[in-house]
């Protein structure tokens, strides 16, 4: 029986970690989360340090792509972002904090220059039909993530703003191969 | 009699004027490629997969095709064999392909390109340096440099760059002095 409930609650979360897709009028955004063992596999092939691997293994990797299906630009800056887990806010660590850190740490340059290749970029101008993404990395939570990401329009930035929310996902965990 | 002359001369005129408007209008930018206008292209020495040493500012006289890639990102391998037709379109004119790996080794490069039955080569920027001067979009992005040296526009994401949208697009640049 105790079996039975382990594989429905792995089941449910695997369901609850899978890709979202806000869709608005004048853009669409999918929201991805990776598990542990993607990332580190993601990574592990590009020959990232171990050291390097075992910190990224406990972030919460959220692949993000953004399409701007407007006429005009769709502004990202990712200070416009908030984000909670369990309704509690939570800090998503600019991509200076990660190239201090793995500065700190030794890290060769080529592989921290691959790693910011794999973020979300901090600002883009999103011209009518340009798809970007990237990962958001967050703090490692088992409760429900809540994301709430406003984009201004406009050449100036001054059209409409749009506002896409979703507080249905989850950070993806990998399936323990005992769970039966 | 000399006036109607006139006016058929100035309809003349107009219309051809209007016939040249048009047509500039039509050779505007392809979709996915925009104005860039920020200046002069930031030099850089980096060699390629043969170990040959290439250096940007040597390109002056002709326009650059100047792409920034990587094995692991999926558009950029789709959009290799357009790249490759490019090259093969463009032949014998004052037209130079560069083509950037980001951060990854030699053998990874040259894996992947013979993988992909392509016969470009590419320049290596192994520590990232190189790119992060450049500050592509994303991966891929390319930018054209005009024969003067300055970036002139920029490609957003993957392109079909075999296409003759694309082709024509550089050809009519390559007449103009843009």
């Amino acid at each position: 029986m105790f079996k039975i409930i382990t594989l429905m609650l792995v089941v449910s979360n695997i369901q609850a970690a899978q890709s979202i897709v806000v869709k608005t009028p004048d853009m669409e955004v999918d929201f991805t989360p990776r598990t542990a063992n993607q990332m580190g596999s993601f990574y592990e092939a590009r020959g990232f340090p171990k050291a390097m691997r075992d910190v990224l293994k406990k972030q919460c990797f959220i692949t993000v792509g953004i399409h701007n299906k407007s006429n005009t630009k769709i502004w990202l800056d990712m200070s416009n972002w908030k984000f909670t887990a369990g309704g509690e806010p939570i800090v998503r660590e600019h991509r200076d904090y990660w190239k201090q850190r793995w500065q700190n740490m030794g890290m060769p340059l080529s592989k921290q220059s691959t790693f910011r290749w794999t973020l979300i970029p901090e600002t883009l101008d999103y011209l009518p039909d340009e798809h970007e993404g990237g990962n958001i990395l967050l703090p490692f939570s088992d409760k429900p993530i809540s994301i709430t990401a406003t984009f201004a329009t406009g050449e100036n930035k001054q059209g409409e703003t749009i506002v896409i929310t979703t507080d249905k996902l989850f950070c993806a965990e990998d399936v323990e191969e005992d769970a039966e | 009699m000399k006036l109607k002359q006139t006016f058929t001369l100035l309809v003349f005129v107009l219309s051809s004027f209007l016939s040249l408007s048009l047509s500039a209008s039509n050779s505007q930018v392809p979709f996915g490629i925009r104005h860039y206008d920020i200046g002069s292209a930031q030099n850089f020495t980096l060699s390629d997969i043969d170990g040959e040493k290439y250096e940007l500012n040597n390109s002056k006289g002709n326009w650059v095709f100047l792409h920034f890639w990587a094995s692991w990102c999926g558009p950029c391998r789709v959009e290799m064999p357009g790249i490759q037709q490019l090259a093969d379109k463009m032949k014998g004119e004052k037209f130079q392909i560069i083509m950037i790996n980001t951060a990854e080794d030699e053998d990874t490069v040259f894996e992947f390109l013979g993988s992909i039955n392509v016969e470009l080569n590419s320049l290596l920027d192994i520590d990232g340096q190189v790119t992060e001067v450049w500050k592509p979009r994303g991966l891929p992005t390319s930018f054209l440099i005009n024969p003067k040296g300055k970036v002139k526009y920029q490609a957003i994401g993957g392109r079909e760059w075999g296409d003759p949208i694309y082709i024509n697009f550089i050809k009519k640049l390559l007449k103009s002095d843009a």
